[in-house]
C-alpha cells in the first residue's frame, strides 16, 4: 500500500490501470497465434499479453493465479479485433476484481464467435481477396504498385490496431457503468449472429468428401454425389456433430478428441475411404 | 543453383520471420506469397522473378485462409523457394520445388500447433506453482516452433535442392502423408465442436441451421451470412431490451404496491 501515493490507486487502494500498461498489452498482445493449440488455441497468448497489468491488480500471488487461469482458458477469435475485447476485460477486472472473473469469462465467450465471423470474412478473406488479386496480376506484369498500395492499407490496419486495448479498455468501462444489464442482450445477439456464422463455417470450412465408388460392372457409382443431393456438407456435419457430442455429452478432453481425429484420420485415408 | 553461403542464410531467416509474423508478431504480411515473393527477389538480385512467381503462387492462394486455426498448405514457404529456384533455374522450375514443400507445411503446422499444447499446459502448470517469469518465458517456444517449421524446409530446400526434396517426400509413408493432411482438414471441426460447446447452441440450435442452410444450400459466402447474421442479432436484442424494459417495469409497480401496503 505504500505504492498509494502515485496517482495509480483510487481511495480504495485499487490499481488504476494507466494508457501506458494498455499499450504494453497491446505489444504482448502480437503474439496472438504464436502459441496456438488445439486444447486452448490462443488461451497461452492472451494470458501472456494481460499477465503485467493483471500482476498490478492483484497483489495478492492466489488471486492473480486464479485471474490467470481464467484467462488460459479456451479462447479463439480474429486477432486483429481481440485486442478489443480485451481492453474491456481489463476495464472489468479493474473495477470489480475476481468478482469480475464469470462475467469476464462469458464476454470473451459470447463475444469471440462474431468477432472470428466478421473479422475473418472482413480481414482474412475479403481484403486478401480483393488487394490480393490486384496487386498478383499487376506484380505479373513486373509492377509493384499494386503491392505497396496492399502494404499502405495493411500499415492503417496495424496502426489501428496497437490502439484496440484503449479503445476497448475506454468502452468497457462506459459498458459498465452506462450500460449495465444492457450488456446480457448484447451478448445474446452476439450469440445469435455467432451461431449463425458457425453454421456456415461448418459447410464452409471444413471441406471433407468421400472418393468412394461402387463398381457395377462397367458402371462407377459415386457416393459423393449421392450424399451431396441429401445433403450437402453432410460429412462436416457428421464429424462436427460428434466431436460436439464426444466433448458436451462424453467428457471426453480435447486432447484425447484430438488424438482420435488423427488416428482416425489415417484409418480413413489409408482405406481411401475419406480425402 | 547457385546461392551464396549468405543468400542461403538470408532465405532461411526470412522464411523464419515469415511464420513468426504469420502467428502474430506482428502479423503484418500474414503469409501473403505476393510479399515474400518480391522479398525473396530482392535477397535474390531478381526482383522481376520475385513478382512474377509472388504474384503467381498469390492467385493460387486467393481464397484459402485458416480459419479458426486450420492448417492450410502454406503457400507462403511455397513463394520463397519458388522465387529462389526461379531466379536461378527458371519459374516452372521453381513452382515445380516450392509446391510441395508447401503442400507439406500443412503437416508441419498440425504438429507444430499439438506441441504447442504441452508448451501452454507448462506455462499453466507454472503459473498455479506461482513461477510466473518462467510462465511468460516458456510461451516463446511457440514462435519458435513456427518460425523452424517453415525455415528449416526453406533451408532443406535451397541447400540440397529439388533430388533432396523428392526424396523426403517419397520417403515418408502415404499412410502418413495422407493421414495428416486429412486430420488437418478434420481438425476444424474440433474448434467448431469446442465453440458450440461454449456457446448457446441448444438454446440457439435454429441460428446454427439458418447459418448451414445460407452455406451449404445457397452458396452465400460467409460475410453474407455475417450481414443476415447481424440482421437476427439486431432483432434479438431489440426484443430482449424491450422484454428487459417490460420486466423492470413490472418490479417497479409491484415494488411500489408493496410500499404501498
Amino acid at each position: 500500500m505504500n505504492k498509494m501515493s502515485d496517482n495509480n490507486y483510487d481511495s480504495q487502494g485499487r490499481y488504476i490501470v494507466t494508457k501506458k500498461d494498455l499499450r504494453k498489452a497491446n505489444y504482448r498482445w502480437l503474439m496472438s497465434v504464436c502459441t496456438f493449440n488445439y486444447q486452448t488455441q490462443q488461451g497461452g497468448s492472451v494470458a501472456y499479453a494481460l499477465s503485467p497489468i493483471l500482476r498490478k491488480i492483484y497483489k495478492n500471488d492466489d488471486d492473480y493465479t486464479k485471474a490467470l487461469n481464467n484467462h488460459f482458458q479456451y479462447y479463439n477469435t480474429q486477432p486483429w479485433l481481440a485486442g478489443i475485447i480485451l481492453g474491456a476485460c481489463v476495464a472489468m477486472e479493474e473495477k470489480q476484481g475476481l468478482a469480475a472473473k464469470d462475467a469476464v469469462q462469458d464476454f470473451k465467450v459470447g463475444t469471440m464467435g462474431p468477432l472470428a465471423g466478421i473479422g475473418d470474412s472482413l480481414l482474412m478473406t475479403m481484403i486478401p481477396t480483393i488487394m490480393g488479386s490486384i496487386a498478383a496480376y499487376m506484380a505479373l506484369k513486373g509492377n509493384m504498385f499494386g503491392i505497396l498500395l496492399w502494404m499502405a492499407l495493411i500499415f492503417v490496419i496495424f496502426f489501428l490496431r496497437m490502439r484496440a486495448f484503449e479503445f476497448g479498455h475506454k468502452q468497457g468501462v462506459k459498458i459498465i457503468t452506462e450500460y449495465g444489464d444492457k450488456i446480457n442482450y448484447l451478448t445474446e445477439a452476439a450469440s445469435v449472429l455467432g451461431l449463425t456464422v458457425v453454421g456456415a463455417l461448418i459447410a464452409s470450412v471444413i471441406t471433407v468428401t468421400t472418393p468412394v465408388k461402387f463398381k457395377f460392372g462397367a458402371v462407377a457409382m459415386k457416393i459423393q454425389p449421392m450424399l451431396d443431393k441429401i445433403l450437402p456438407a453432410m460429412i462436416p456435419v457428421a464429424i462436427t456433430w460428434f466431436s460436439y457430442y464426444l466433448l458436451t455429452k462424453k467428457k471426453i478432453s480435447m486432447t484425447w478428441l484430438i488424438l482420435l481425429i488423427i488416428v482416425f484420420a489415417m484409418f480413413m485415408s489409408a482405406f481411401g475411404i475419406l480425402a | 543453383m547457385h546461392l551464396t553461403v549468405i543468400q542461403i542464410i538470408m532465405l532461411t531467416l526470412l522464411a523464419f520471420i515469415k511464420h513468426v509474423d504469420y502467428y502474430g508478431i506482428p502479423m503484418l504480411f500474414v503469409n501473403y506469397p505476393v510479399f515474400w515473393g518480391l522479398f525473396t527477389g530482392i535477397i535474390m538480385g531478381d526482383i522481376k522473378t520475385g513478382l512474377v512467381v509472388g504474384g503467381t503462387v498469390q492467385l493460387m492462394s486467393l481464397g484459402v485462409a485458416g480459419f479458426g486455426g486450420s492448417s492450410v498448405p502454406d503457400y507462403g514457404t511455397t513463394a520463397i523457394i519458388a522465387t529462389a529456384f526461379g531466379a536461378a533455374v527458371g519459374k516452372q522450375a521453381g513452382l515445380a520445388i516450392g509446391l510441395p514443400v508447401g503442400m507439406l507445411g500443412v503437416q508441419l503446422d498440425v504438429i507444430v500447433k499439438i506441441l504447442n499444447g504441452f508448451v501452454v499446459k507448462k506455462s499453466q502448470e507454472y503459473n498455479n506453482n506461482h513461477q510466473y517469469k518462467k510462465m511468460n518465458a516458456i510461451l516463446w517456444l511457440g514462435p519458435l516452433f513456427f518460425g523452424l517449421s517453415a525455415a528449416i524446409p526453406v533451408f532443406i530446400s535451397v541447400t540440397l535442392g529439388q533430388a533432396a526434396v523428392n526424396f523426403i517426400l517419397k520417403s515418408l509413408p502415404s499412410w502418413f502423408m495422407g493421414g495428416l493432411t486429412l486430420a488437418g482438414k478434420l481438425l476444424p471441426a474440433v474448434g467448431i465442436a469446442m465453440l458450440l460447446k461454449y456457446m448457446p447452441a441448444a438454446k440457439y440450435i435454429n441460428y446454427l441451421l439458418i447459418g448451414f442452410f445460407f452455406a451449404a444450400f445457397l452458396k452465400v459466402p460467409i460475410i453474407g451470412v455475417a450481414i443476415f447474421g447481424f440482421a437476427l442479432a439486431f432483432a434479438v436484442y431489440k426484443q430482449a431490451e424491450k422484454e428487459g424494459e417490460w420486466k423492470k417495469s413490472l418490479q417497479n409497480t409491484q415494488s411500489f404496491v408493496g410500499e404501498d401496503e
